[in-house]
């Protein structure tokens, strides 16, 4: 049984990344790259060379291409020859000066860089500086000159496996000015209670609690999907759909200088969530924290996307359940009766029209009737907003789980078993609940782990219609923002959870049915 | 003369012998059975498929004849803004010169165009793209499953396919797709039809080799029956039903992408008049204008109905097992 186990996580592991692999290629290879830059406000503002090296480090950033800059190979030459200091050597502002002037190409520093970079496969792109008549350089218009090579599938996709779990050490801040680096145990003025706090990680609070589920948190090893391209610009997917997505929350607090002093504000920055901040600080932010630590999110109430999605799959699965299977053995049982023709009417409908017509049909009676809050955002008691999406998702199920227990209850309603049962003299009732269905809710058992981790994935068509903010729309969303990051993590996230359900399923069927057994028969 | 010589003579003059005919004592005496004629039988027995028929036949006829003669033209009333989302009543006394009644009996969208054509050209591209689709994934799908089924060393190879493949959401396979390779009615066809038909060659193999196995397949092929009479006759007249039932939701569920897809946003282009985009365009009013979404998305599930239904009452006919 291990062997099985263990033979069916490698298998699927190895799905897993042929499929990123797949989807990586198409994605990074069939679209065209530059519409990236749509809604990119910095690309708007830079022209001529200036644009086309942003565009360039975009691309490098997002893992389209591998890019070298003759400036930062400069850097990296003088910095080793002469140290910290080099940036004031003559040679170096010379030939730092050199790719500006129009005998560029005599350079001995950019012919070293051009013979290094060609021989590892590297095309050399030379931007030529623009100048007005009379010399003087145009906006935008500095000379540049770079090396770029396009990336492979593979060193992407081992790229993105390498950084997809983080661990934070002291050594994350990359800024040589910050030379105390410690994790240590601190009072945290914030709980009351003791937290982990670190200087040189990225964040500040490596452990810390507060008043919020599961009140315990830690910063310290974030599963990282990847980085959204356009939609959520730079920010990783995890933390966009983990962190609540409700109104600003102020509360009273105090900001870490203030604390011990009467000062209070009215804030709703979380300074849990502190991050380094390597730019300049301003003269508040010097005055409000001890350290370079300012960065932060804010607090927000309400659920996050991934909670918003599986709070409402998961009551619709439950109800889907609980109702499904009872009318199931119930239409079963009075099969070619009014209530089975009534209910394989309803199943067919479901079966057969669009999720999209039904979806909104519901949408409609639950507004016109019920008076039910209809868009998700406008809600004024938003518990009330989570009742028509959960219905929606709950009835199809309900219908879809009702019409496989029917038809797996009357495939044993002829079996030899069921017969035997008749002949002894058992009554109908016993037969049905402790027999037939018994044996009919082994293949229905196979689906609950896949039911319950695809609340995760979110609805796609409920949570656009009554506008969740939830997970649903993430993957369609991002098609259509041509966000490539999300497109990717979107792909992982998918295709894990659905060969983990279906491995839980198989195992979970097992476990209810002992006939059932994974180890290899002799003879087959 | 004794009564025992009396005997003797009747019963001679009674009874006369008759060869043992071995030709005649091979006949079977039942009724002459023809597959296809019972298969019909059972089928137009139950009342309520003439009327599906029917209904199938008339939604054929407006879907493929009515766009000839009452072409479909979105962009006909779009400098006429008066023209914009009129309810029924109102687009009929609107147009009363027009002299076309039907054109106008369902109102006017939101670019005052007829939603009465509009759907009949829609439910045109809805169904020949679900006939394309079928018509692709199944041929294909029971042509590499019947061979999947049938030898196991495939079967070793394919699995391995499958159970890549199975692991991707289908819609992720889709949506993605249709984005790399922008959409057009023939990307879309790709899109379905690229993976679509794995999962039906993969029901198909379990189908056959549940059959191959019994033990009349067993006993045909211990008497040296070649492998293609075989498929012919042991194995074709089980799985009829099962293509049939199929079929019947293969149909409807091509229908449903596309308007879902058209939903989300990647569907056909903007030149193809199709259900889903008739219900996305009215999909942001649809309590203001109700007749702009309720008209396309009522077509789509009649037409979604009609096909499963008649697809599952065919396949009950088609199982032979109902010939009694």
């Amino acid at each position: 049984m291990k062997k099985y186990i263990a033979k069916r996580v490698a298998f699927s592991l190895f799905s897993i990344l042929v499929v990123l692999l797949t989807v990586m290629t198409l994605v990074f290879s069939l679209i065209e790259r530059s519409v990236i830059f749509q809604t990119d406000d910095t690309w708007n503002k830079r022209s001529l060379n200036d644009r086309t090296y942003y565009e360039y480090s975009q691309y490098q950033k997002y893992g389209y291409v591998e890019m070298a800059n003759f400036t930062g190979f400069l850097s990296q030459k003088y910095s080793e020859k002469l140290g910290p200091n080099y940036t004031e050597d003559p040679s170096f502002i010379a030939d730092r000066a050199a790719i500006q002037s129009s005998s560029w190409s005599s350079n001995a520093s950019v012919k070293e860089f051009i013979s290094k970079y060609e021989d590892e496969g590297y095309e050399i792109i030379r931007l030529d500086p623009i100048t007005y008549k009379d010399g003087k350089s145009k906006p935008g218009g500095t000379g540049y000159l770079l090396a770029v090579r396009e990336r492979s599938s593979f060193a992407r996709l081992a790229d993105y496996l390498k950084g997809l779990i983080k661990v934070e050490t002291i050594n994350d801040v990359t800024d040589p000015a910050l030379t105390d680096r410690y994790v240590r145990w601190e009072k945290d003025p914030y709980s009351g209670l003791f937290a982990r706090v670190g200087s040189g990680t990225t964040h500040k609070y490596q452990l810390y609690f507060d008043n919020r589920f599961p009140f315990i948190h830690q910063n310290k090893i974030r599963l990282n999907l990847g980085v959204s391209y356009t939609r959520y610009r730079g920010q990783e997917i995890t933390g966009v759909i983990t962190q609540p997505v409700g109104d600003l929350k102020p509360v009273r607090t105090q900001f870490p200088s203030k604390v011990g002093t009467d000062e209070y504000v009215e804030t709703a920055i979380d300074f849990h969530q502190l991050t380094y901040n390597y730019s300049e600080l301003t003269q508040a932010e010097k005055e409000n924290y001890p350290d370079r630590y300012t960065v932060a999110g804010y607090r927000r109430s309400g659920l996050s996307m991934l909670e918003n999605s599986f709070v409402i799959g998961l009551v619709a699965t439950i109800m889907a359940y609980l109702f499904g299977l009872p009318l199931g053995i119930l239409v079963a049982r009075k099969k070619d009766s009014w209530i089975d023709k009534l209910g394989m009417g309803a199943i067919i409908f479901f079966m057969a029209v669009p999720s999209l017509a039904y979806i909104f049909l519901f949408a409609a009676v639950g507004t016109r009737l019920f008076g039910l809050p209809y868009k998700f955002a406008t809600a004024s008691i938003k518990i009330l907003a989570y009742i028509l999406p959960t219905i929606s998702l709950a009835i199809p199920q309900t219908l879809s789980l009702m019409k496989w227990m029917r038809r797996y209850m009357i495939d044993q309603m002829n079996s030899d078993y069921v017969k035997f049962a008749r002949a002894e003299g058992l009554s109908e009732r016993e037969i049905f609940s402790s027999h037939i269905s018994r044996n009919a809710v082994i293949p229905i058992v196979h689906g609950i782990p896949a039911s319950i981790l695809g609340c995760l994935t979110g609805a796609i068509i409920t949570e656009r219609v009554y506008s969740v903010p939830g997970v649903g729309n993430l993957l369609t969303t991002a098609i259509n923002g041509h966000d490539n990051g999300i497109i990717i993590a979107c792909t992982l996230f998918y295709t894990s959870l659905s060969v983990i359900s279906l491995i839980l399923g198989d195992l979970l069927m097992a476990k209810v049915d002992p006939r059932i057994s994974f180890e290899s028969k002799a003879g087959r | 003369m004794t009564n025992d010589e009396k005997m003797t003579v009747n019963e001679a003059e009674l009874f006369t012998f008759i060869d043992n005919d071995s030709i005649e004592s091979e006949r079977i005496i039942a009724p002459r059975y023809s597959y296809w004629k019972s298969v019909f039988r059972v089928f137009f027995r139950k009342k309520s498929n003439w009327f599906f028929l029917g209904a199938l036949i008339a939604l054929l006829l407006c879907a493929f004849v009515l766009p000839i003669f009452c072409p479909y033209n979105p962009n006909e009333n779009v400098t006429r803004a008066a023209t914009f989302n009129l309810s029924p009543a109102k687009a009929l006394a609107y147009f009363k010169g027009d002299g076309k009644f039907f054109k106008w009996i369902l109102g006017t969208g939101s670019q005052g165009n007829s939603i009465f054509y509009g759907i009949w050209s829609s439910a045109r591209t809805s169904l020949l793209l679900a006939m394309i689709c079928a018509a692709i994934n199944m041929s294909i799908g029971i042509l590499v499953g019947a061979i999947w089924g049938y030898s196991k060393r495939i079967d070793q190879v394919m699995l391995v396919v499958y159970n890549i493949v199975a692991n991707v959401p289908y819609i992720l396979i889709i949506t993605v797709i249709v984005y790399v390779i922008s959409a057009g009615f023939w990307s879309f066809v790709f899109a379905l039809t690229v993976t679509g038909w794995l999962g039906i060659a993969y029901f198909f193999r379990t189908q056959v080799m549940i059959i191959r196995d019994r033990e009349y397949s067993l006993a045909s092929r211990c008497l040296g029956t070649p492998t293609l009479r075989i498929v012919n006759k042991n194995l074709l007249p089980f799985l009829t039903s099962v293509i049939v039932t199929l079929l019947a939701t293969e149909l409807p569920s091509y229908i449903s992408y596309e308007v879902f897809l058209s939903y989300i946003g990647v569907g056909l282009s903007a030149n193809v008049a199709s259900l889903g985009r008739m219900i996305q365009e009215a999909q942001t009013s649809f309590i203001t204008f109700p007749w702009a979404f309720w008209s396309p998305v009522a077509v789509a599930s009649i037409l979604s109905i009609t096909l499963y239904v008649l697809g599952q009452n065919l396949a009950d006919a088609s199982d032979p097992r109902t010939h009694m």
